[in-house]
């Protein structure tokens, strides 16, 4: 399974999907002209490396500092896949930094926790 | 237009403390170029970063819906939409306001006030439980995005979101404009 890393632009964030080592990172701002133009090859390629994984330990390290509407329900497939793939026994673990005034982030990785229980997710705040 | 034209627009400008005004067609590459000169100006500003990130984004969701929606296209690919539209950024007291204009066909006007209405009498708990319940849905036909563009203006807006809609003469459009206050 081929590692995915994506720099950094001023519209989408950097993606450094190590499957090798399974910790995978997302951290910048996120507002693709098309966010599932984005995020459609990268839940392609997330959902081939979790086919492949049994009872493996992965982290997930996401610090993202805006998203826009769009990207939004993107990310929640993401997480979705996550959750199945830790439903079927690998653990998962989600530290989800925020901003330490920023509701809004925080609100939204307590969403994906409340949706997707069997994501060990970790909020963090940034000071 | 001559100069003197021009001073009467850079006057009225001035003192409505417009932060920046564009007009004309919009594209992701002119969002994001105004999106860093926004974000420079208000690096510069007392703004907390609660409201900075919010200004940003109802800037964001107002800009691409432009890009995405406008009823005048100069290119309409699925790559690369250009639509006309106009947005401005204004200061007003200690407080922010960003507004939008567009075209849109005359038809789709009680469609969209429907959706608009509700949102200036709903309560901010309200307004963030209908987010979570939309999210949580299909996206609705003719949607580019998630059908989350105006809860989310009306989320981060701190005064209800205010609309008015324009007939253009001569034309099968109407102006649609949006305003949110943060």
């Amino acid at each position: 399974m081929q590692n995915v890393y994506l720099a950094a632009t001023s519209a989408t964030p950097e993606v450094d999907f190590r499957f090798d080592s399974h910790r995978m990172s997302l951290k910048g701002e996120s507002y693709p002209e098309n966010a599932q133009a984005f995020y459609g090859p990268l839940l392609d390629a997330v959902g081939s490396y979790l086919a492949a994984c049994r009872g493996t330990t992965i982290q997930i390290d996401v610090q993202l500092a805006y998203f826009n509407s769009s990207s939004t329900k993107l990310l929640m497939s993401l997480f979705e896949q996550f959750n199945q793939a830790a439903l079927a026994g690998n653990h998962v673990l989600v530290n989800w930094f925020h901003d330490e005034e920023d509701d809004t982030i925080l609100e939204f990785g307590e969403e994906i926790a409340e949706d997707y229980p069997a994501l060990e997710l970790l909020t963090q705040a940034l000071v | 237009m001559g100069l003197t034209a021009f001073h009467r627009f850079q006057d009225l400008a001035r003192e409505e403390n417009v932060v920046f005004y564009y007009t004309g067609y919009f594209s992701q590459s002119v969002v994001t170029a105004m999106g860093d000169a926004l974000r420079q100006r208000l690096n510069s500003s007392d703004a907390t970063n609660v409201t900075r990130r919010k200004l940003f984004s109802v800037f964001v969701e107002m800009a691409q819906n432009v890009v995405h929606y406008s009823a005048d296209p100069l290119i309409d690919a699925a790559d690369a939409e250009l639509r006309r539209g106009a947005l401005w950024v204004g200061e007003k007291g200690d407080r922010f306001y960003v507004v939008c204009a567009n075209p849109i066909a005359r038809e789709a006007q009680p469609k969209l006030l429907a959706k608009l209405e509700p949102l200036r009498t709903m309560t901010l708990d309200e307004i963030k439980q209908r987010y979570k319940e939309k999210l949580r849905t299909e996206g609705e036909a003719g949607s580019k995005g998630a059908g989350l563009g105006f809860l989310t203006v009306a989320r981060d807006a701190c005064e209800p979101i205010e609309f008015d809609f324009v007939d253009e003469p001569d034309s099968a459009t109407t102006l649609f404009y949006l305003k949110a206050t943060l």
